[in-house]
């Protein structure tokens, strides 16, 4: 049971969308991809044949994509619900729709929305209603499920429902495809994260190292032992330098071998690679709480733990943003933090 | 049960709940009962008044409701789930027309039961009104094509209502404008033409025409939702 785009590509008159790509999706697995808000909506048009690809195919267990894929099961952004239905209504229409083994029942303890079941779809609140639509997804009981932007707006709580749901789908063996615009989501969601632009298709380094993580713990060691420098980090606006006071950043991001600077909501893009940051910015409270972030711990209000192996940080800032943590460095920042 | 009745039967529950909440369109139903009631007590009811009632129901409630069923899905960005469920095009208008069909011939009933209409020969008639109803409600299926919310179908409903519920009185001024003479071929007109026939105490045998005639319209409205569906999937 696989999904696999080979050589697939799409232009448009002369303006190239995505390059050829090969990407396959092999039972079990959770790819995200990391694009553009155009790339995904092509690729969800694309994978619903409502479009075609420029060249290459996209053929799932050997068989080349049709309208009516029982092996699909599709989570839209902007998908559509029943608003005078109550909640079990809608799930027991989808039942009989789908006509699958799966009970409505089950879809909704995995939602956790036995609560609600009474109450109209026009009642529910956002998150709630995304995780219906995610509900009547499972009913279908499709192989591959693709999903778009699905922790989009979400609460806490629907995040956590949505990721636990996730990793019981993989433990049965169905594959997910991640379309997200969204990188804290990609890496939070997907065992796999690639990134999709007009120059192709990377995958993106987000694997955990132990060793790395142990040398790492040695160097904190002998650099505390040195006296605090002077140290402002310089970005790149326009053609002009801005130094920016190391407490002033709140997280800096790597994209695509770049590094940003997060700061009061703008990103500003850095001379230097993560690894320097880091080094340079150990003395300041910083720490690598992932591999392709850098966060201020003095900014950093909550840890949640969304399941046993993935957890985030809740910054201190207007947006609450979230950002990863990886499960290796969960264990070195309760250390620094004094815990265990 | 086979899996096809199956699904349609799902759509048909779950458009029946949704239709029998959504008051603007389900308020549809009681303007022929209440027009109905209010030509009873006027005065004496000919067999044109019946057919008027009967005509704008079809308009109002067949065209309407199948036409508003379908845009709706179109404009709460639901029927693009229907569509990659295993449910095939023809099980979802199935489904659909199932519950339209449903609501007409109750509202007929209901409508023919106020007014006091009593017909001669009840197998013809009834044949007649059912016949007539699959040709509004593939008209409403032809419009809810075109119309992309509730509010279009509303408007786009009214040139039926103006043409195939009032267009037989336009036969009235046929002598001074021959060009009207072709009303006579109207489904309306062939309905009242039909029921005049039963009244007489024609059989069967000597109303065909009639249906005939109606037939053609179903098998023009088909075709046209067939052609329309066709181009509007390229799209």
């Amino acid at each position: 049971m696989t999904l696999i785009f080979n050589k697939a590509e799409k232009q448009f008159s002369d303006v190239i969308v995505f390059p050829a790509f090969d990407l396959t999706l092999t039972q079990g697995q959770t790819i995200a991809i990391h694009c553009s808000v155009n790339i995904r909506q092509q690729l969800m048009e694309i994978l619903t044949c409502r479009s075609t690809l420029s060249a290459g195919d996209i053929k799932v267990s050997e068989k080349r994509l049709s309208k009516k894929m029982d092996l699909l099961g599709f989570l839209f952004l902007e998908g559509g619900m029943y608003e005078r239905l109550t909640v079990g209504e809608t799930l027991r229409f989808y039942h009989g729709l789908f006509t699958s083994g799966i009970s409505p029942q089950h879809a909704l303890e995995l939602m956790q929305l036995e609560g609600r079941q009474r109450v109209k779809v026009m009642k529910l609140n956002h998150s709630e209603k995304k995780r219906l639509q995610m509900a009547c997804i499972l009913l279908k009981d499709p192989k591959v499920f693709i999903l778009e932007e699905p922790d989009q707006n979400l609460d806490n709580e629907s995040k956590r429902i949505y990721l636990h749901a996730l990793e019981e789908l993989q433990n049965h063996g169905k594959s997910i495809l991640l379309l997200t615009g969204n990188l804290e989501s990609a890496v939070t969601l997907g065992t796999k994260v690639y990134r999709l632009d007009d120059k192709g298709l990377q995958e993106m380094d987000v694997s955990e190292e132990q060793e790395e993580v142990q040398t790492e713990e040695k160097e904190v060691e002998q650099v505390s032992a040195q006296p605090i420098r002077f140290e402002k980090i310089p970005t790149r606006v326009n053609e002009k330098i801005v130094l920016f006071d190391p407490p002033e950043i709140d997280y800096i991001e790597s994209t695509d071998g770049q590094s940003l600077l997060h700061i009061k909501g703008e990103a500003f893009p850095s001379f230097f690679t993560l690894t320097d940051l880091e080094e340079r910015l150990l003395l300041f409270g910083f720490f690598r709480c992932h591999r392709s972030y850098i966060v201020n711990l003095q900014k950093v209000r909550e840890v949640i733990t969304w399941t046993k192996n993935s957890y985030s940080l809740v910054l201190d800032d207007a947006n609450k943003t979230q950002i990863p943590l990886s499960k290796t460095k969960m264990a070195s920042l309760k250390e620094m933090l004094g815990l265990k | 049960m086979n899996m096809s009745i199956k699904r349609i039967n799902a759509i048909f529950q779950k458009d029946f709940k949704d239709f029998s909440r959504n008051s603007a369109v389900s308020v549809t139903i009681l303007f022929p009962l209440i027009m109905a009631f209010i030509y009873k007590n006027m005065d004496t009811v000919t067999l044109d008044t019946y057919y008027l009632l009967f005509n704008m129901s079809f308009a109002i409630i067949a065209t309407f409701i199948q036409c508003c069923l379908i845009a709706e899905e179109k404009e709460k960005n639901t029927l693009r789930g229907l569509m990659l469920s295993p449910a095939s095009t023809t099980e979802i208008l199935a489904g659909k027309s199932l519950l339209t069909f449903t609501v007409t011939v109750i509202a007929l009933g209901l409508t023919a039961w106020i007014a006091g209409y009593e017909p001669t020969n009840m197998f013809i008639i009834t044949a007649a009104l059912g016949l007539s109803t699959l040709f509004y409600i593939a008209v409403g299926t032809l419009l809810g094509l075109l119309a992309n919310s509730v509010m279009e179908a509303s408007v786009i409903v009214l040139p039926v209502l103006g043409i195939f519920s009032f267009g037989s009185f336009g036969l009235a001024f046929a002598e001074k404008y021959p060009i009207l003479q072709a009303l006579e071929y109207l489904p309306s007109s062939q309905l009242i033409e039909l029921a005049r026939k039963v009244e007489e105490g024609a059989a069967l045998s000597t109303v065909w025409p009639q249906f005939a005639v109606i037939a053609i319209w179903i098998a023009v409205a088909i075709a046209a939702t067939i052609i329309v569906y066709r181009k509007r999937m390229v799209d």
